[in-house]
């Protein structure tokens, strides 16, 4: 193997990485709060994606593409947010919490896509950022939206970590998440931060959808594909502690680079569900992962 | 000992008759192939969604490689019938090897998951199944599926013939055995072990069961059926596609279970029902019709999570009541002439703090008798002695709440021994009887000593079929000989063969005069034995036992020496103070109900124990009569 | 209005159906510190998780400083075993309300929240006493109770013995500038040695003139350190004692159990 070779396909895989933690972030976020397993988070990524591509058609140029990403942002984390009162908090505090909420994640996933279809129909759309810069990197040409979303989704990553750790809000948002009853004689509204947790998350993933969306074609029911792949992250770094998915993130982008280079496409993604097995016969709380869930 | 009986004596019967009889008989009303297409599908469904419960709901394990199982018996199907050539229908009988297989090879992963982990590790080797096939793209048609897979057929009939109606009765059938294979093994000890896992996992753990094994019979139970509804299906739509894998799939069968209702095993075939039907009748709709539904669904969840079982279950019992009350309305109109030929007098509404009560009095001058009946019985139990000593004694009797023609109480206030006891106090004071002897029957006993012990104007006091506890629930072992029939005793439904043997038990009188006495059980409100036995911890047992021990009372135990539920010796050897005649008296032949089986055995001493109380006016009773 | 701070009247509630405590009446006056003291399991921590918001009252009536703090009127019985009530019933109580009214529950056992250090959890808790002066002198209050607590300020909860995770719950009371200080079993699994270093600390915030509602198993630091004593056996207040006739542990074991163990 080439160093070229080597160091492409090793960019290629951290780039892949960037995308994998803003998915994956978005689900450890809402698992560390609500104890829920979010299961409309693909769903929120294709959201993200097509609303991102509708504000993109009538505003062209690379500000017209931040102008969507921002947009879509701001519109998943109300979504999210608004979404919260719909489909969890009813039923917050009965002890079948986690079986409710993944019926309801997963309906609210069908309605969704569903809708999707409705509005901009079946048909394969791309966002185009108008970045046409590549980037030359030891010898190898990078294109320039691959370094823009690594860049974002670090930028990304770091804000919300700025947010959880120091932020007021953020670390109210953390003690909710740590102990419910303490934090509610605290006086914190406690619904209220666990719906903001959501909406953070909605907010990730249209991140992630709008790059993805930038980089491939997509479909109503394309969210799947990064939902299972957020799956295989969150297992992998574990779910107990917000940061741990991105370090797995990086690490199954990369593994998965080296695995399609080597095995084709058809069998790397059962090298990353066998290692993750692996992974949780051995460690099940994950590589990164203790069993104290924090956020 | 666990009150379980057969299936073939519970309510749940008849409602299942019916279905069956009208899923056997719907195919030949319906002879469109549309319709018993969307009914095999919806078999299917039941299927599925009931024996993913067995690991979801009664296991607890949230196992959502559910779907793989079904997958497995499919591709085992086309791979078994169309490439080795086996034949099908054997095919379809090895299938579930498969799917039991892969569940065994699950159970590892997941040994020592909990919850959340266990959701994603199994959606995790489902997927990987699914790469496996669609990687394997000679054998399994990769991502395209399998095709043109072997039909089902018997001798050179083909099943789906006639509009398919073969296929329709293997899929009932497949159902039936589901169903069976469900019911039986949740009372198995298996299911015990399951269910006791769930609910208290590290004490079931300290009782022996293995929680390893008891995972890994969860699994491969829950595997075999959804293997078997595979393989048929692979021989029914003759494809056998990688979308079985899917979330949508998935996404149905979880929103049948729940919906539903988990933890139960009709839920999800009803949810089946209404779900598929639903969907059907918005077929035009396309996008709108899955959006509609998934609203459907969260609604559903959110707004009662129990499901449709727990909502029909709820209506039945609110029917069960109100049932209870019109029978006792219509006995109360028009069963008056029975009532009063029996006591020789007809019976009146007296108004309580505790509802409506029915009330027979002889109004005669003398002494005052209180009869009180026991258990899912009536007043008219004493009928016998009214006729002994009606010419002596004024006899006063009446129906508890919610028994007899009493109307029903409120289940939260009405039924308890304080408030049956504190009924008794009002009609002894809107009747004037002065200072009543006053006999119990059973649980009439415990509301006699009840009414005795809260201080109420009591001459002498008389228990038969009663065993005096100490502390609640401590002594019941010990005062009652454990039985299913003592499970019975707080049995809020019961069947009809219930109803029969519990009357038998407690009635062991056969002959037409008691009749109406037996009947009795059939009109008393559910909620009263439901909740009297749930509020047994709340009476204050420890007065009761001070009463018997300290005899201020003048009290007598009259038993029936074959009953069946009382344990005689605990009664004998308990340390009364002032027992009459020294100690508890036994009146053969008359089982629970010696004043109704053995009437004249048992008239005789009580007119001997009449006779002894009546004139006497105890010191000690001075404080507790009434002004007059 | 009189001096009466917290007043509770025929106060019922438990988690529905099961009622815990019936007809509690209970007043508290500024400035003045209350015991409860009762049997464990006897529905004492429900009452006050009831008064402090987190658990929706059945009936009667909650004041706070002459305002009610809950709603109007009689919790309507549950018709239904399985319908979401929490979807179409208004919570009849509010922590939120509770705490910015000033009165401040800090819970029994409380493990706060593992993974913030110390310094973290201190610096949200004035937070609940928004626009409300004082926060500064608390501070001082806090630090000269717990010195403790300083050293060990870049630590997790988690990490934290138990006695030290009762002084950062009691500094998160505090620093919330209570007008009343409900303390549920805070000597509950402690050391002697800390026992005694925090009944001191507890005894410190009352001469600050911080009203208390103190609960907890130790008769003898209970009856030294409060006004006035109430009993509470089987979901009900049985009797009410003041300073002059503060009885002995076995006098009141006598009360409540008919003869002392």
């Amino acid at each position: 193997m080439a160093i070229d070779t080597f160091i492409f396909v090793l960019i290629s895989g951290i780039v892949l990485g960037g995308l994998y933690a803003l998915m994956a972030v978005g689900l450890s976020v809402v698992w560390t709060t609500l104890d829920v397993f979010n299961f409309a988070h693909g769903a929120f990524v294709a959201l993200g994606a097509y609303v991102a591509w509708q504000i993109s058609q009538s505003a062209p140029g690379p500000a017209g593409f931040a102008l969507a990403a921002a947009l879509s942002v701001a519109f998943m984390f109300a979504f999210g947010f608004c979404l919260h009162f719909g489909i969890i908090k009813p039923f917050e505090r009965s002890p079948n919490i986690v079986l409710l909420a993944v019926i309801t994640t997963l309906a609210a996933s069908s309605i969704i896509e569903n809708g999707i279809q409705l509005v901009w129909g079946p048909r394969e759309k791309q966002i185009d950022p108008n970045i046409d810069m590549r980037v030359d990197f030891g010898g190898v040409a990078i294109a320039g939206i691959d370094l823009l979303s690594l860049a974002v989704a670090l930028l990304a990553l770091a804000g919300l970590a700025v947010f959880l750790r120091r932020s007021a809000t953020g670390r109210a948002m953390r003690a909710a998440a740590q102990n419910r009853e303490a934090a509610e004689l605290m006086g914190f509204n406690v619904a209220f931060l666990f719906a903001i947790a959501f909406g953070i998350a909605a907010a990730t993933a249209a991140l992630a959808g709008v790059f993805i969306g930038s980089l491939r074609f997509i479909n109503p029911s394309f969210g799947a594909d990064p939902l299972m792949k957020s799956l295989i992250v969150v297992i992998f770094g574990g779910v107990a502690q917000f940061t741990s998915p991105i370090y797995a993130a990086f690490i199954i982008g990369i593994v998965e680079a080296f695995s399609i280079y080597f095995l084709g496409l058809y069998w790397a993604p059962a090298v990353l569900f066998a290692l993750m097995i692996a992974v949780l016969m051995i460690k099940p709380e994950g590589l990164f992962g203790n069993r104290q869930k924090t956020l | 000992m666990k009150y379980a009986p057969p299936f073939h004596r519970t309510n749940g019967l008849v409602p299942v008759i019916i279905a069956l009889a009208t899923l056997i008989v719907l195919p030949l009303i319906f002879t469109d192939t549309y319709v018993r297409h969307i009914l095999i599908l919806v078999f299917i469904y039941a299927i599925l969604a009931s024996n993913w419960d067995l690991s979801l709901g009664y296991g607890g394990v949230f196992n959502f490689a559910h779907m793989a199982f079904f997958a497995i018996g499919l591709y085992a199907y086309g791979i078994g019938a169309k490439i080795i050539g086996i034949d099908p229908w054997l095919t379809i009988l090895l299938a579930p090897l498969a799917s039991m297989a892969f569940a065994a090879l699950l159970a590892a992963p997941i040994l020592r998951l909990e919850g959340i982990y266990v959701i994603l590790v199994t959606i995790a080797a489902s997927q990987l199944l699914l790469k496996i096939v669609v990687s394997q793209s000679d054998i399994t048609g990769g991502t395209s599926g399998m095709v043109l897979l072997p039909r089902l057929t018997i001798g050179d009939y083909r099943l789906t013939s006639d509009g398919r109606i073969g296929y329709y009765y293997v899929a009932l059938l497949l159902l039936a055995a589901s169903t069976v294979f469900l019911y039986k093994l949740e009372r198995s000890s298996v299911g015990r072990a399951i269910k006791a896992l769930r609910d208290n996992k590290y004490y079931a753990i300290s009782r022996g069961v293995s929680e390893g094994a008891t995972r890994l019979y969860t699994l491969c139970a829950s595997a075999v059926l959804p293997g078997l509804a595979g393989a048929f299906y692979g021989s029914y739509v003759r494809v056998a596609s990688p979308d079985v894998f899917g979330l949508s799939f998935l996404t149905i069968t979880l929103s049948i279970l729940l919906v539903g209702g988990v933890s139960t095993i009709w839920g999800p075939i009803i949810a089946a029902f209404a779900i598929t039907v639903f969907a059907e009748l918005l077929g035009e709709y396309g996008a709108w019709r899955d959006i509609i539904v998934a609203c459907v669904i969260i609604g559903v969840v959110v707004i009662y999570p129990g499901g449709l079982f727990a909502g029909i279950q709820e209506l039945w019992d609110a029917l069960d009541s109100r049932k209870a009350a019109l029978i006792a309305l219509w006995r109360r109109r028009f069963q008056a002439g029975r009532r009063s030929e029996l006591m020789g007098g007809p019976d009146r509404m007296v108004e309580t703090s505790h509802g409506r009560i029915a009330v027979f009095d002889n109004g005669n001058s003398g002494q005052a008798l209180l009869f009180i009946h026991g258990n899912s019985a009536c007043k008219e139990a004493f009928f016998r002695q009214v006729a002994a000593f009606g010419d002596r004694y004024r006899i006063v009797a009446f129906d508890l709440p919610g028994h007899g023609v009493s109307e029903n109480g409120n289940p939260r206030t009405d039924y308890n021994y304080e408030a049956y006891a504190r009924v008794a106090a009002e009609i002894v004071e809107k009747l004037s009887l002065g200072t009543p002897i006053v006999f119990g029957w059973s649980l009439g006993g415990y509301v006699a000593l009840e009414y005795a012990a809260a201080g109420n104007p009591t001459r002498a006091l008389a228990i038969c079929g009663t065993s005096p506890l100490g502390t609640f629930p401590d002594d019941m072992p010990l005062g009652y000989i454990a039985s299913p029939h003592m499970e019975l005793a707080g049995k809020r439904f019961f069947s009809w063969y219930e109803k029969r043997i519990y009357a038998a038990k407690t009635v062991p009188a056969e002959d037409a005069q008691a009749q109406l006495v037996r009947h009795a059980v059939w009109r008393t409100d559910g909620r009263a034995r439901e909740q009297v036995v749930a509020r047994m911890k709340t009476v204050d047992w420890p007065r009761q036992i001070r009463l018997m021990k300290e005899g201020t009372v003048p009290f007598a135990m009259i038993n029936g020496p074959e009953d069946p539920f009382i344990n005689h010796d605990y009664c004998a050897g308990f340390p009364y103070g002032n027992i009459w005649r020294g100690k508890t008296q036994n009146i053969a032949g008359g089982g629970h109900a010696p004043f109704l089986a053995a009437a004249a055995a048992f008239n005789a001493a009580f007119a001997e124990f009449l006779a002894e109380f009546e004139t006497l006016k105890p010191a000690t009773q001075s404080e507790l009569a009434t002004p007059d | 209005m009189t001096g009466e701070l917290l007043q509770l009247s025929s106060l019922s509630g438990g988690y529905p159906p099961v009622s815990v405590f019936r007809n509690v009446d209970l007043t508290i006056g500024k400035g003045e510190a209350v015991g409860l003291f009762g049997p464990n399991g006897h529905g004492k921590t429900t009452l006050l998780k009831t008064v402090a918001g987190l658990i929706d009252p059945w009936d009667g009536e909650i004041r706070f400083d002459g305002r009610r703090l809950n709603a109007e009127g009689v919790m309507a019985a549950r018709i239904s075993k399985h319908l979401n009530y929490d979807l179409f019933r208004r919570r009849r109580i509010q922590a939120r309300d509770v705490v910015r009214a000033g009165l401040i529950y800090v819970m029994q056992g409380n493990l706060l929240f593992p993974e913030m250090t110390v310094d973290e959890v201190l610096h949200i808790a004035p937070s609940a006493s928004r626009g409300r002066s004082g926060v500064s002198e608390m501070q001082s209050l806090v630090r000269d109770l717990f010195p403790r607590l300083r050293e060990r300020r870049h630590s997790k909860i988690r990490y934290l013995s138990g006695g030290e995770r009762q002084m950062v719950s009691i500094a998160v009371g505090l620093l919330a500038l209570p007008r009343l200080l409900i303390l549920d079993e805070p000597t509950l699994g402690l050391s002697p040695k800390l026992r005694l270093e925090l009944s001191e600390a507890i005894a410190r915030i009352r001469d600050a003139q911080v009203p208390l509602l103190v609960v907890d198993q130790n008769v003898e630091f209970l009856t030294s350190l409060v006004d006035r004593l109430y009993l509470f056996d089987h979901g009900s207040i049985t009797s009410e004692i003041d300073k002059a006739h503060m009885p002995s542990h076995d006098e009141i074991m006598t009360m409540l159990f008919g003869s002392a163990p």
